[in-house]
């Protein structure tokens, strides 16, 4: 029972696998005999040549355990836990829909593991953020992405312009663009998740410490409001406005009705100097020019450098369910996949840095520019996305910059955190804890 | 947890006082054991649910009314049901307006009707969210591209990108799918209608306009109860064509409920959205009764 890998297979025939694989992993857990199969959860669509081949290597290393990648994705994932048969291994973004695993003390302790010994502490408030599961490590770091402006060197170049590092710099930069007719930054409105990702977040995270944020916000609950000590309305309100000031006057004329899809063309076209994407973006203008010389830079939003930072989210992060039938084996895995020439080999491919002690970073000069910010730790996570996604805020970002009342979308999202913290105390009460 | 499967047994039919063949019983065995299994048994265990602060997996523990509580101040609740209310009368009546118009042409005598029937019902049998990508394009591109060349400047930025104005997209796209459907309706409506009654109506001199309002749209009435109904119904759920087009965007502007609660299974806020899952079944059976109550004996349902 070794299914070849099939080239280009149907739904039915990847559910077919699946059932066969479930079947397998029980078949094999009673009978102890040929290899023990494991169930390697793994979904981002950009890296799954790469990671298939890397269980290929694995697989042929040795003949004890059998893993089988499962490429369907979070949604199906949240089910099997659910019911009870979750993945032996995952490899998955880290995020909200994940933390809940982490929460309700789905995933086991990967303490004794000498992947986590390598894990750099640095990084751990930024996992632990989320939400934790007191006394465990639950997720370990694996590939870092750090997001940030990328600039078209060939524009900046012509026109004699030097990378802003303050809010002045900045405006300047964009009139002088202006004035020679270049659209300075190329926005994509009609896909929310990019103003939230890009807009939002680098324009937050460089005004002000957004863990510390969003520490007060937990402790605040149910609090939050127009008198509470933090809240968005008082916090964000500054951020927020010169980000509505950015996108109101230095966009393309057609934001609004542009995607992704569109932007990375146009960018690639030169049709902009300036595009708030992180680095999986690099893949897709490098299909329409690959020879376009780019550049990151964090956005400047005070007039003190020093408040400069890069946005980073945990891409991936490696974590085990306690109720996998096959610990050692998903152990055993978890070891082959953080080996330095496997973890390295994969941020490198993928432009991520490596979150191991000492790893090298990333070489490719496209990210060049964030390399010294993340080294420094002046990094943050998208406060986007460390909102419960309950709350609709990549909706509210998009209405931000598409014009609606800044004061009154914060007001909302005011009144949904404290909705939220009201309807779920222990949730808030746990990411409380894990700020210490 | 392990879901009882006991309530099948309650479920036994109530009067017993006329002797009825076993066969009869027998069925309604298979269809009834179903639907108690995967509608009754999960909606009840979903209702109770709704009072425990679950999100899907984990521990859980049950917080009374909170989710209801805090479900009745949610400004984004609240609109979400105003949106998918307001869109759907509006879709209801466009659809129903158009269509019966549709079917009125379809039925006369006119040149190649069958041909014409065929390509009406296309959309019927095309995917919403293919169907909501591909308008998705055309409102985004087409229709900007189409306003700058004939220099019609409100035509120029996408509907999608105005937040008063997505629900006519929506609404237009929606219809564009249920019109067929309606129209195949009002086709069967319309036919039904025996010819020797506008004969008598030629010979008393009646104009068609006469004909029409005096004859035909009595005639068909029913019909036009069955199609408000299940249309109505139908955009009540309002799910694959809004997340297609625009996402609930801009900003909050076009949430339909199924969407909020569907954001909230996956976002891991299961047992608040199943307190709104609640209320949306109650309002919905509360239209039901409604519906009934006011169309009893008009429509032979």
């Amino acid at each position: 029972m070794k299914p070849k890998k099939e080239m280009k297979p149907s739904r039915r025939m990847i559910a077919q696998a699946m059932a066969f694989v479930v079947a397998g992993a029980v078949l094999a857990g009673c009978a102890a005999e040929g290899p023990e199969v494991i169930r390697f959860t793994f979904s981002k669509r950009e890296a799954i040549a790469f990671m298939e081949a890397v269980v290929a290597d694995y697989n042929a290393s040795q003949d004890q355990i059998l893993v089988k990648m499962d490429t369907s994705g979070v949604d199906p994932i949240s089910a099997s836990f659910v019911r009870g048969k979750p993945p032996d291994i995952m490899l998955a973004n880290y995020n909200f829909e994940v933390a809940r695993f982490v929460e309700r003390c789905t995933l086991s302790d990967l303490a004794g593991t000498e992947a986590a010994a390598q894990s750099p502490p640095e990084l751990q408030p930024l996992i632990d953020q989320y939400g934790k599961c007191e006394g465990r490590i639950s997720a370990l770091p694996y590939s870092v992405m750090a997001a940030s402006v990328i600039y078209n060197k060939a524009i900046f170049a012509e026109h004699e312009l030097e990378v802003p590092t303050t809010w002045e710099e900045l405006i300047e930069v964009c009139d002088k663009l202006e004035a020679v007719g270049v659209t300075p930054f190329y926005a994509t409105f009609k896909d929310d998740w990019t103003v939230a990702q890009g807009w939002y977040d680098y324009s937050v995270g460089g005004s002000l410490d957004v863990l510390q944020f969003f520490d007060a916000m937990n402790a605040e609950g149910a609090a939050v409001g127009a008198d509470s000590a933090t809240s968005f309305q008082k916090d964000f309100a500054d951020p927020v406005g010169d980000m509505v000031h950015l996108a109101e006057n230095y966009v393309n004329a057609d934001a609004a009705s542009r995607a992704y899809g569109d932007g990375n063309v146009a960018f690639a076209e030169g049709q902009a100097a300036m595009y708030l994407q992180g680095p999986w973006a690099f893949s897709e203008i490098a299909k329409t020019a690959p020879d376009l010389e780019l550049g990151t830079f964090p956005l400047p939003m005070t007039s003190d450098p020093a408040d400069l930072a890069v946005r980073v989210n945990m891409d991936l992060a490696a974590m085990i369910p306690v109720e996998s039938k096959h610990q050692e084996a998903a152990r055993d895995f978890l070891a082959y996949l953080y080996q330095p020439e496997v973890i390295e080999s994969y941020n490198a491919s993928q432009l991520g840095f490596t979150p191991v002690t000492d790893a090298a970073p990333p070489s490719d000069p496209r990210v060049a520019g964030m390399v010294e910010y993340y080294n420094d730790g002046r990094i943050y996570q998208g406060p986007s996305v460390l909102v419960p996604k309950t709350i609709p805020t990549f909706n509210y970002t998009q209405a931000l910059v598409l014009g609606s009342d800044p004061a009154e979308i914060l007001a909302t999202m005011d009144a949904d955190w404290a909705r939220v913290a009201f309807r779920a105390p222990k949730a808030a009460a746990e990411a409380k804890e894990s700020v210490k | 947890m392990s879901l009882p499967a006991s309530s099948v047994s309650r479920r036994r039919p109530k009067a017993r006082r006329r002797r009825v063949e076993p066969i009869y019983y027998l069925f309604l065995l298979p269809s009834l054991t179903l639907f108690t299994l995967a509608i009754t048994v999960p909606g009840v265990i979903g209702i109770l649910f709704s009072f425990t602060d679950s999100i899907g997996l984990g521990d859980w523990s049950f917080t009374g009314l909170t989710n209801y509580i805090a479900l009745f101040s949610d400004p984004a609740i609240l609109q979400s049901y105003l949106f998918t209310f307001g869109f759907a009368l509006a879709t209801v009546v466009v659809v129903n307006v158009v269509a019966f118009g549709l079917a009125l042409g379809l039925t006369s005598r006119i040149r190649l009707r069958t041909p014409l029937r065929a390509v009406f019902v296309i959309p019927m049998v095309v995917s919403g969210i293919i169907i909501a990508y591909v308008f998705n394009f055309l409102f985004s591109n087409s229709v900007p591209a189409a306003g700058q060349a004939l220099g019609i400047p409100w035509l120029e930025t996408s509907l999608l990108a105005n937040a008063d104005l997505a629900w006519v997209a929506i609404v237009i796209v929606t219809a564009w799918q249920a019109i067929p459907g309606t129209m195949l309706i009002y086709i069967a409506g319309l036919t039904s209608v025996p010819g020797d009654v506008y004969e008598a109506a030629d010979l008393d001199g009646a104009s068609k306009r006469a004909q029409l309002l005096r004859i035909t749209v009595p005639l068909v009435s029913g019909y036009v109860v069955i199609n408000v109904i299940l249309s109505f119904k139908g955009f009540l759920n309002a799910y694959d064509i809004i997340v297609g087009l625009t996402n609930g965007g801009p900003g909050t502007a076009t949430r339909s409920i199924a969407m909020t609660i569907i954001a909230g299974f996956n976002g891991g806020d299961y047992a608040y959205q199943m307190a709104n899952a609640t209320i949306f079944f109650i309002v919905a059976v509360v239209i039901s009764i409604l519906q009934l109550r006011l169309t009893r004996g008009r429509s032979s349902l």
